[in-house]
């Protein structure tokens, strides 16, 4: 029984990593809103690629 | 107005929403007409935004990030997830936005941009342009805090789902030792494991029911909190207690997944709920945010509201909101009362008259004096009056909490009696039996019942258009017996039509109509509605509006008046609309409301479904009486002010029915909020909204009786949900008093019950879904 010892704190890293890995992603905003990025996908992009570069900054700006 | 787009020409209803369809082409931005599964709205005249870049305003609503400043704002007319696609995409094409994100289930729109770069109200002149009019939210700082409220909630939910399956497993683990032949440090091991991962579960996504139950306590009213707190903490508490002294049995998965469990259905009963009073909320907060003031040399500057003061002068254009209570300077003008009275009609005021916040100016602009600001205005009297009759519960409402409270007393009584009588038994076991009385009987499937259910059709209702505000509003609906219809706005629509035409003069109708409509196509006035569908050939040169007369303008070197029989021809005023050249009249028009197309077959669906139909008209018994022919109703009241109408939904709850009200206008509300469920027409005045419990977002009538059906079949599932939980507690309470049930077959039992009830409930949504279209 003595692979419990590893087993289970094994599992609690894991519960603990799981837990991180949820909330990261509420607060990235994620949640936020659940219909409108599922359009994103059903059309091509077309914008530019000057616009790429604002986009970037977007992602690194996002952090309400 | 046709414009050829893709090859093929369309029809727009007016320049603005061809400008907007033309941009969207142009900006190969096409997708969003495939992706959009409600058609737009119409695109209003351009707001004058120029306010939106001042300072004040701007440090109190945009807060700075890197590369520039963001804001919330609130946005009408956003109506399914496409529309918040083609903003996100048509603003971040505006040089100068780095971030945009666009929430059609709240209305909201986050701007980021850069001030040095692009104005905030360039921006906004795009957003208007595609028929989004922008409004102010509630300040950087409220937005925020509704954000964290929100990801709190979720973070909780994640928690405690998280740690009940792990808390489950280790359990599991325990429960599994039939023989009890694990060692004793082994399966302390476990207990501890279990204890550090239930603790977070408990104080951190339980904390909503410990704080709820201390509420409960501080009041000496005893509810649902209480019973799930109390035997949450007493199953970790005494789990706890078992653990440090190496007892004989632990709880951590009954209270862990207690809390998950309850934390789900609360979260999905709010979730319904606040995507359908975000909606009405955005409407309601989007009061006038600027003014125009006229300073001592005569300029004109754009101020905040709120630094208007007692004494200035406010310039009020064609469009506006009268930003505050005020007298009128100058000649005479019009405003449309629809907020304060419901009347949709703009009436005249005479200079010196009182003008009340909330008014829109209509054919001229407008100078008033400021007597009143903020909230000593008419309009923040009335809303408080408002706010003060929701505060009053109703008596059905009152029962059931009572009802609750009884239970949970009994309840808790019952078990201190239980673990008396098992002391005496056999004191090993009496803390056990308790616990699993009371994980087995807390109603946790009583719990979800209604809610579950609520939350189901809360989803249906909001497809199927109709925006359920307040807690309490179906169920009321469910049981309405009678049905109480506000005439204007609500069986009519607010747009005239043109009736009758008397002609004189040998002169033809057709001829008539179309010189009227040449008269009125540009004009601005609620009766030019009424000829904006008659196709015209003729064009009218120097039209003039004279206020409160009609409108004169030349037609093929004719001067014609249209307007009232005084203006028009030299007769006495009837109150009809004339056509004439200023001395003899050529033709008479009778404008009328026009009937909303489903208002006959809603009324029949509702007769159908029991439901007695009353008319309670603040307008002239003539018209109403026209009405009750129309739609051959029973009983109509003619001339009624608001207290009489709350006088009559008083004598018919006097008679024990139950009473819903339709209604539009604000002064409606208090009677909203005296019926026992009150419904407000989308597009009536937004106070009203707020005073009722249910908005009807298409303006589609015939979603009352499909809102009426979907109410009573909730209640039917409710009332199953009821009896399995009600069968289920009865069959279980004897067998748990008679120790029978350990705790964990009573955790296991609870869950089962609940899923039942949550499935059963789910099934709403489905049979709804083929209801929900009309």
């Amino acid at each position: 029984m003595i692979i419990l010892l590893m087993l289970v704190p094994l599992s609690l890293m894991l519960l603990a990593f799981a837990i991180g890995a949820f909330i990261w992603a509420v607060r990235r905003g994620q949640f936020d809103d659940m219909d409108t990025p599922a359009l994103d996908i059903l059309s091509d992009d077309t914008s530019p690629p000057a616009q790429q570069g604002t986009r970037d900054r977007q992602a690194s700006v996002h952090v309400d | 107005m046709q414009l050829e787009i893709d090859g093929e020409a369309r029809g727009f209803c007016c320049h603005g929403c061809a400008a907007a369809a033309e941009w969207i082409r142009q900006s190969e931005l096409g997708d969003y007409y495939r992706l959009r599964s409600v058609a737009a709205t119409r695109v209003e005249d351009m707001p004058d935004l120029s306010g939106w870049d001042r300072d004040d305003l701007l440090s109190e609503h945009a807060v700075p990030t890197a590369g520039g400043l963001e804001m919330t704002l609130l946005t009408d007319g956003m109506c399914c997830a496409a529309c918040a696609w083609l903003i996100d995409r048509a603003l971040q094409r505006e040089p100068g936005v780095f971030d945009t994100s666009a929430n059609a289930v709240t209305g909201r729109i986050r701007i980021g941009w850069d001030p040095s770069r692009v104005r905030l109200s360039h921006v906004l002149e795009r957003l208007a342009m595609l028929g989004y009019r922008p409004y102010l939210a509630t300040g950087a700082a409220r937005e925020r805090e509704r954000v964290a409220e929100q990801r709190r909630w979720l973070m909780r939910l994640g928690v405690a789902g998280l740690g009940a399956m792990q808390t489950m497993m280790f359990s599991e683990a325990l429960y599994l030792d039939f023989g009890h032949h694990m060692a004793g440090a082994t399966r302390d091991f476990f207990r501890w494991v279990a204890l550090l991962v239930a603790t977070p579960v408990v104080f951190y996504a339980g904390w909503p029911f410990l704080q709820g139950c201390w509420r409960e306590l501080r009041q000496r009213h005893p509810g649902m909190d209480t019973l799930i707190a109390g035997s949450t903490l007493l199953a970790y508490v005494a789990s706890l207690v078992e653990t440090v002294r190496g007892g004989a049995q632990v709880w951590f998965d009954a209270a862990t997944m207690f809390v998950f469990l309850l934390l789900t259905a609360r979260l999905l009963e709010q979730r319904a709920r606040r995507i359908a009073s975000a909606q009405v909320d955005a409407l309601a907060r989007a009061r006038p945010t600027l003014a125009v003031r006229e300073c001592a040399d005569g300029k004109r500057e754009s101020i905040p509201v709120t630094s208007l003061q007692v004494g200035d002068i406010a310039c009020v254009a064609v469009g506006d909101v009268v930003p505050a209570d005020g007298c009128l300077l100058d000649g005479a003008a019009s405003f449309e009362e629809a907020l304060l009275t419901g009347e949709a009609r703009p009436v005249t005021r005479a200079q010196g008259a009182t003008i009340y916040a909330g008014t829109i100016c209509r054919e001229n602009p407008a100078r008033i004096r400021i007597t009143q600001t903020g909230s000593t205005t008419r309009l923040s009297q009335l809303a408080r009056l408002v706010e003060q009759a929701q505060a009053q519960r109703p008596r059905l409402a009152r029962m059931a909490d009572r009802i609750g409270s009884v239970f949970v007393s009994v309840l808790l009584v019952m078990a201190v009696i239980i673990y008396g009588s098992w002391r005496l038994h056999d004191p090993a076991r009496a803390f056990e039996v308790t616990l699993s009385l009371l994980v087995v009987s807390c109603p946790c499937a009583l719990s979800l019942a209604v809610p579950a259910a609520l939350a189901a059709s809360h989803g249906a209702l909001a497809r199927m258009g109709v925006l359920s505000i307040r807690a309490g509003g179906l169920e009321h609906l469910a049981h309405a017996t009678d049905m109480v219809f506000d005439k204007t706005g609500t069986l009519t629509s607010v747009q005239r039509q043109v009736g009758e035409v008397h002609t004189f003069d040998g002169m033809s109708s057709e001829v008539a109509m179309q010189i009227a409509a040449a008269l009125e196509r540009d004009s601005r006035h609620p009766i030019a509605q009424a000829f904006a569908d008659i196709d015209t050939p003729l064009a009218a040169h120097d039209v003039r509006a004279v206020t409160g007369h009609g409108v004169m303008g030349k037609i093929d070197g004719v001067t014609w008046r249209l307007g009232r029989a005084s203006f028009a021809g030299r007769r006495d005023d009837d109150g009809q609309l004339w056509l004439g050249d200023g001395h003899r009249v050529a033709a008479r028009f009778r404008l009328q409301e026009s009937l909303r197309a489903d208002a006959a077959d809603a009324i029949a669906a509702l007769r159908a479904l029991g439901v007695v139909i009353h008319l309670a008209s603040g307008d002239a018994s003539s018209s109403v009486q026209r009405l009750v022919r129309q739609l051959r109703l029973g009983e109509a009241h003619s001339r009624q002010s608001s207290e009489d109408k709350l006088a009559l939904v008083r004598a018919l709850q006097a008679k024990g029915r139950v009473v819903a009200m339709v209604g539009d206008g604000l002064n409606d509300a208090p009677v909203l909020a005296g019926a026992d469920v009150s419904i407000a027409m989308g597009e009536g005045a937004s106070l009203a909204q707020r005073a009722a419990d249910m908005v009807l977002t298409s303006p589609s009538l015939l979603r009352i009786p499909a809102a009426i059906r979907l109410a009573r079949q909730t209640q039917r599932v409710i009332r199953q949900n009821f009896a399995w939980a009600v069968g289920y507690n009865l069959l279980a309470l004897p067998l748990a008093m008679t120790g029978h049930v350990t705790p964990a077959v009573a955790a296991f039992g609870m869950a089962a019950s609940s899923l039942i009830v949550t499935v059963n409930a789910l099934r709403l949504m489905r049979v709804s879904a083929v209801g929900a279209s009309p």
